[in-house]
């Protein structure tokens, strides 16, 4: 067993609480059952993850962070800051506003209430990393927004990547928003050397009736780390799931969505703004399943292609039989900046009902030299030129951003 | 004499294969307002690009001097920082790119050529809300995405509002009437004629003689397959007006 890569300490995993004990196994079973994805497998037929495997990554048995300085831009007055270090969250009293509630993962196995819902919004035998992820259950949060509780001020999280050289990180969160409860969830990876590390995330998110979650990511990962992250979303009647995405670290990255609107009227939208940067791939995989009538799901995806760069992008919308009267769209749009940039774009639509309404699309281009001009003529320098153009470029997906201070913080 | 603002000679350019100025001569002076009326298809719009330096226009022959310095080795953003500017006939919409942030970076540009102090946002934001209220530009314009959605009008007045900040000493404005009401044109004009003193010039491109009972030229040329055929003052344009091009066409091929 304890040859398959990245499996370390499988005993020691393997002998914990009994809840927590068969979820690691069950997780370890499919992953042997299965194996990591190759490039024959469909999902991830463009995105070649031998590298991650070929690196020999240890995991860290240091419990704390004491030393590192990740808390400095700490500002509570805009948001409530959660800091992880490494993958090891700094324990601290959360300062948290009624309606909301805020648990350690570990602390959370303990807890009935929220264990039924680890493992629940995914199928591990179809996500190998889910899988990894799974068996090394241990760290993260779980996070329950109370029932019509409207939580004003977003809640931060901050992974940092202190120089976390040749470790794998993996970190598995919970977010249950209630029925008629709304929240505002940013995830903020970033890193402060270019140390080569593997970050695997898994978020669960269960949105119950009239929920709403607006969840904002982040992804400035080091360029010579790995970032696999899926966010499996189970969202019920009149539930919402908004999602803005800014990615533009991580030598390998791959950002997978796997939404399931069950109920009438739920509604799911992605908006992901991404560099690819050099010798770098950038992957963002989406599935959407419409599994109730009247349900809507919309995806806008925007990407900069620099020199030697590679991109994905697969986006599947499924319309399960008698999920009448919904509606899913789809558009990829991406910017070279050089002709050696390689990009990879497959729309899926899977249609089981007749009265639905769904599109996708896909444009490629270079910049525009109507544009360069304008502002070359205006005094502006060619070299600047270019980059206020890719940042225009993806500045229509930031411009959506509901939330002023998210969007002037994050993502300009 | 005082060394010309601009002094073109014998100027011959193409696009890929195609002629596009034939041999053409003009000369301007600070504190003049020349216009270059001319038909369709005649080369103005390509003689503005040719100036400013755009990708696609090659020079095969001539010279063009600018403040008495060789404009054509010059790149195209160091002509606008050297005081050249543009107002094009269809400003291009840039979406992304909000007004406020592009007209700082772009001023910001031309005050350190000149070795000016850059300006902050806080007073570049003040320099800008004032400049924009002259031309009756309204603060949420300056939010918005650079010529994304604007009116005719609303472009004319945006590049206007260009020249004002930026200060070049030589403004080409390519059919600054195309698209423009009446009521428009006079907003645009007044702050055309608000910034013409003695120590910059203009030069006009037209079809239509009305613009020019607003922006008032000292000399009129006209402008046909690649090159002035006829120079005059201001009457030049009347005539035009009343009889067409195409008696000086004809007087030319004779």
């Amino acid at each position: 067993m304890n040859d398959l890569p990245l499996i370390q300490n499988a005993n020691m995993f393997l002998s914990d609480r009994p809840s927590v004990y068969a979820f690691r196994q069950q997780s370890l079973l499919s992953l042997t059952k299965k194996g990591y994805p190759t490039l024959k497998s469909e999902a991830w037929k463009y995105t070649d993850i031998r590298p991650i495997l070929n690196q020999k990554l240890t995991l860290e048995h240091n419990d704390l962070c004491n030393h590192c300085h990740c808390q400095t831009e700490k500002d509570d007055s805009f948001a409530l800051n959660i800091f992880f270090c490494n993958g090891k969250l700094h324990i601290e009293d959360f300062n948290t506003p009624p309606g909301l509630n805020i648990t350690p993962l570990p602390l959370a196995l303990y807890n009935k209430e929220y264990t039924s819902y680890i493992g629940h919004a995914y199928d591990a035998d179809k996500h190998p990393f889910a899988a990894l992820n799974g068996f090394y259950l241990e760290e993260g949060l779980c996070i329950c927004v109370e029932k019509a509780a409207k939580i004003a001020k977003p809640l931060t999280i901050n992974y940092n990547a202190h120089s976390p050289d040749g470790r794998q990180i993996h970190l598995h969160n919970i977010f249950i928003i209630e029925k008629g409860a709304d929240i505002e969830i940013v995830e903020n990876y970033t890193a402060d050397s270019d140390a080569t590390y593997f970050n695997n995330i898994v978020n669960e998110i269960y949105i119950k009736e009239g929920g709403k979650l607006n969840h904002y990511i982040i992804q400035k990962e080091s360029h010579s780390a790995y970032h696999i992250a899926l966010n499996a979303a189970k969202i019920q009647k009149s539930g919402t799931y908004h999602q803005y995405y800014k990615a533009s670290g991580a030598k390998i990255s791959r950002h997978e969505n796997l939404i399931n609107l069950e109920g009438p009227s739920a509604n799911a939208e992605i908006y992901a703004a991404y560099t690819a940067k050099k010798e770098c791939l950038n992957d963002i995989t989406t599935n959407i399943n419409h599994l109730s009538q009247n349900t809507t799901s919309s995806q806008y995806v925007k990407g900069v292609l620099e020199e030697n760069s590679s991109a994905v992008f697969q986006g599947k919308i499924h319309i399960a039989p008698h999920a009448d009267k919904t509606c899913g769209t789809q558009l990829h749009k991406a910017l070279y900046l050089n002709d050696n940039a390689n990009l990879n774009c497959k729309p899926e639509l899977e249609i089981f009902a007749d009265d639905v309404k769904c599109s996708h699309g896909a444009s490629c281009g270079e910049i525009n030299k109507d544009q360069l001009f304008y502002l070359i003529s205006r005094g502006i320098s060619k070299k600047e030129a270019i980059k206020i153009l890719t940042e225009a470029h993806l500045n229509e997906i930031f411009a959506l951003i509901p939330n002023e201070k998210i969007q002037n913080k994050y993502f300009y | 004499m005082a060394t010309p603002l601009l002094e073109i000679k014998d100027l011959h350019a193409r696009v890929q294969d195609k002629e596009i100025i034939k041999g053409l001569n003009l000369t301007i002076n600070r504190g003049e307002i020349h216009a270059l009326m001319g038909p369709n298809g005649a080369g103005k719009s390509s003689l503005s690009y040719v100036l400013c330096g755009k990708d696609g226009y090659e020079v095969t022959s001539g010279t063009i001097l600018f403040k008495g310095q060789d404009l054509l080795s010059m790149p195209a953003e160091e002509r606008a920082r050297n005081g050249l500017f543009l107002s094009m006939q269809s400003p291009v919409e840039i979406p992304g790119v909000i007004v406020s942030n592009f007209l700082k970076q772009s001023l910001n540009s031309v005050l350190k050529h000149r070795k000016q102090e850059e300006l902050d946002t806080i007073n570049f934001m003040k320099l800008l809300r004032s400049e924009a209220e002259k031309l009756g530009i309204k603060p949420e314009f300056l939010k918005r995405f650079v010529n994304v959605g604007f009116s005719g009008g609303e472009k004319k007045r945006f590049e206007t509002l260009q020249m004002s900040l930026l200060k070049p000493d030589f403004c080409i404005l390519d059919e600054i009437d195309s698209g423009l009401d009446v009521d428009a044109l006079k907003i645009v004009a007044e702050g055309v004629n608000s910034l013409h003193t003695q120590d910059n010039a203009f030069l006009v491109i037209t079809h239509y003689q009305r613009l020019l009972e607003d922006i008032v030229p000292d000399i009129v040329h006209i402008f046909a397959d690649g090159k002035i055929i006829k120079t005059g003052d201001k009457s030049l344009a009347a005539q035009i007006e009343k009889s067409g091009y195409a008696s000086f066409l004809t007087k030319d091929k004779q």
